[in-house]
């Protein structure tokens, strides 16, 4: 026991050492990444089978501009992808070009980013999708996919219920009350809703906001003028409140992942809509396994409000950015160019199936709810939730869960999340 | 090791400070010895030197840097001290808060996490029928990722699953395990139990190897029932294996349970089965804020400092009185 003694005095003495505070363990961050050679790309695609011919055509387009440099892609796990890059980060070296989600992930990090302002001006006609990618009017990366929020529905399940499965509901009166007659005939519940990650509450908020909210009062939240105490905002999370109260979800939402249970229950028809994705997963042709593209239809966001304008909320899903520290912005961001060609893009909306950011790629050939999604693509506007801190955006979640159990009022979730969404 | 190896320095520590106080060569009485003692005095610290360079350099200075961060601001003011910030912004967070209360709630379900393997050696060593099959049966979890446990009762307690259906068949309402606030964060400590104690059980059998059989064979001759020999005789022989095996559950609950958490509910429903561990990581990895994360990383340093040296006096105590 006197053996530890000098133990103990070691650590007092370090915890002493500390609380005198001697500078931060960040560092000022300001050693170089790769060689001026050598390029290394983070993503947590590049090792996906789907993804493959992507990165060979992008390979093969920045070669031919940069013979002579060598580009590694190293795939890192999704799950640790934000934390492995904060590590990066905080160390001041790592990638070159990262792979970003648009939106809070990105913004939160543009500290460590370049600029890409002159590098990417030639493409600013072609790809779409920038606001999600851009802060304090600085674009941080090239869009590669868009990500939105579109409502699919199930055709065969409207049939069954004696509806025009290609004339769904406009209001939201009437889409219930497709809804009641589908579950009547078919057993299957009105939403397939998975919430237990919260990501359920920013697919609703999202699908359905320009259903519910003016246009102006739409673009005032996207330019981050967001009034919490509007009746209309106030009226979106009653109506998710609703839909829970009143039986529309599929059972268990709560400790149902929305990825990929929520997707599963949908595709097996046991729910005849799903708010769902454009990219990456839960998608239409994620859902071709077991539905068939022509079964799948995509509508428009039934009317809640009659002064609201509906549209397709999307933005930029992923997308490549340069990194501070990189050698050589320029030929970093040719790389980032290369990425987001139009023939890379095809290969990745061919293979796996994603709305490219590419709006002049040709996709006649992907069922009714693609030509749906890409037409409405030139009308949509940027997703409610994306505007959102991932703070804010963490605690809608769990607000969003309470909604559903029923042990807050919809009063109280607006209040906390205007006071989280005041300071970010 | 380490304390072992920072007390036998302090004789050489000791002896160059306690003369006289002489500059470096060392002082007259000792110089016809002095080649010799000074390679006598260095050797030691050359021998350890390994070691405690190993340990200072991927241990304490790991450590210091981490706390010392923890004084540092995130987003804006990052690198910048800002004294105490970061934990009252802890203090201040309700999700930290109900990590900390199912800490407490973990260390008040402790003594069911030791009875559980406690009683189960019992009946295993009081060779029940069928207690070799149940010997390697309860085992079987212990070598399961927490993972692949999670995914297994992620199956078996959604809503619509069969333990669900079985509930049904009983006439019992559907109870929804993992999205009840007040129900998900005693079965994912339920499903952390059944995953390990396993490793328990076999402490517990390896300290029955241990117990006097002349005893047990007394109390069957004065007609002792089973409650009463396992109260009287099984428990106070094997107080010690009890104790090693209550710190070894705690640190396990404290420090392990980040895998079933984050696979059954992401920390939900209602940020419920949050634990210290799993906000370090949200914190870092999603919110983007590692300083607020290394603060909150600090205060689980601290908690588990105070619990491992309570349960080392325990301990001690307890050799004592043997």
């Amino acid at each position: 026991m006197k053996q530890r003694t000098p133990w103990t005095a070691t650590l007092v003495a370090a915890l002493a050492l500390t609380a005198a505070g001697c500078g931060s363990a960040s560092g000022p961050g300001n050693s170089s990444g790769g060689s001026s050679d050598k390029l290394v790309v983070w993503d947590w695609k590049s090792g996906d089978a789907k993804a493959a011919g992507y990165v060979q055509k992008a390979k093969a387009d920045f070669a031919k501009k940069h013979p002579g440099v060598n580009v590694e892609f190293v795939a890192q796990p999704f799950d640790q992808y934000y934390t492995l890059l904060g590590a990066a980060i905080q160390s001041g070296k790592g990638p070159d070009v990262i792979l970003f989600n648009g939106g809070g992930q990105i913004r939160d990090r543009a500290d460590a980013l370049a600029p890409l302002d002159s590098y990417v001006a030639d493409d600013k006609q072609r790809l779409a999708g920038w606001d999600a990618f851009t802060k304090d009017g600085k674009i941080f990366a090239e869009p590669v996919t868009l990500q939105g929020h579109p409502i699919y529905y199930n055709k065969d399940l409207y049939q069954k219920a004696g509806l025009n499965p290609d004339a769904p509901a406009r209001t939201w009166d009437d889409f219930v009350k497709n809804c009641g007659a589908v579950t009547q005939k078919t057993g299957a519940k009105c939403f397939s809703l998975g919430n237990k990650e919260g990501i359920g509450i920013q697919f609703w908020l999202s699908a359905l906001g320009s259903a519910v909210l003016t246009p102006q009062e739409y673009d005032d939240w996207i330019a981050g003028k967001r009034n919490w105490s509007s009746p209309d905002v106030k009226k979106i999370f009653e109506l998710w409140k609703q839909a829970g109260d009143s039986g529309l979800n599929t059972d268990g939402a709560n400790s149902t992942a929305m990825f990929n249970d929520a997707f599963a229950a949908f595709n097996s028809g046991k729910a005849a809509n799903i708010i769902g994705l454009m990219s990456d997963v839960g998608h239409w042709k994620d859902f071709a396994e077991f539905l068939t593209p022509e079964k799948v239809g995509v509508m428009q966001a039934p009317l809640v409000n009659p002064a609201a304008k509906p549209s397709l909320a999307y933005d930029g899903g992923i997308g490549y950015a340069v990194a501070k520290w990189t050698k050589d912005p320029k030929v970093a961001s040719d790389l980032v160019r290369s990425l987001t060609s139009t023939d890379a893009l095809k290969a990745f909306y061919l293979d796996g199936g994603a709305i490219a950011s590419d709006t002049t790629i040709d996709t006649a050939e992907g069922g009714p709810a693609v030509k749906t999604i890409v037409s409405a693509v030139k009308t949509g506007k940027p997703a409610l939730h994306v505007a959102l801190s991932s703070k804010t955006i963490d605690l809608m979640g769990r607000l969003s869960q309470q909604l559903l159990s029923g042990s807050i009022t919809v009063d109280e979730v607006l209040q906390q999340l205007a006071a989280s969404d005041k300071t970010g | 090791m380490t304390a072992h190896s920072l007390s036998s320095v302090d004789p050489v520590t000791a002896g160059s400070t306690g003369g006289i106080a002489a500059p470096r060569p060392a002082a007259p009485p000792a110089r016809r010895n002095r080649r010799g003692s000074r390679a006598e005095r260095l050797a030691p610290l050359v021998l350890l030197a390994p070691a405690v360079l190993i340990i200072v350099g991927l241990r304490l200075w790991p450590l210091v840097l981490g706390i010392n961060f923890s004084f540092t601001g995130d987003g804006d003011r990052d690198g910048m001290m800002v004294g105490f910030d970061n934990y009252l912004t802890l203090l201040g967070d309700p999700l930290f808060r109900t990590a900390l209360r199912n800490v407490g709630l973990l260390v008040l379900l402790l003594p069911v996490a030791v009875a559980i393997p406690g009683l189960l050696a019992t009946f295993i060593f009081l060779k029940v029928p069928g207690h070799r099959v149940y010997r390697g049966v309860y085992f079987f979890p212990a070598v399961l990722s927490p993972v692949i446990v999670g995914a297994i009762f992620n199956l078996l307690l959604a809503f619509d699953g069969p333990l669900n259906a079985l509930l049904g068949g009983l006439g019992i309402g559907p109870v929804d395990w993992l999205g009840d606030p007040d129900v998900a964060i005693f079965a994912v400590v339920g499903v952390h139990v059944w995953a390990t104690f396993g490793m328990a059980l076999v402490v517990f059998l390896a300290g029955f190897a241990t117990l006097d059989s002349s005893l047990l064979d007394a109390a069957k001759v004065d007609g002792a029932s089973l409650p009463q020999t396992i109260w009287h005789v099984i428990v106070p022989s094997l107080s010690r294996t009890i104790q090693f095996v209550f710190v070894t559950t705690m640190i396990g609950m404290l420090t392990s349970m980040f895998g079933l958490v984050y696979v059954m509910t992401s920390g939900g429903p209602e940020g419920s089965t949050y634990l210290p561990e799993y906000y370090v990581w949200i914190q870092q990895g999603q919110m983007n804020q590692p300083a607020l994360a290394s603060a909150a990383s600090t205060a689980l340093f601290l908690i588990m400092l105070v619990v491992g040296l309570a349960q080392i006096g325990i301990l001690r105590r307890a050799g004592k009185e043997d």
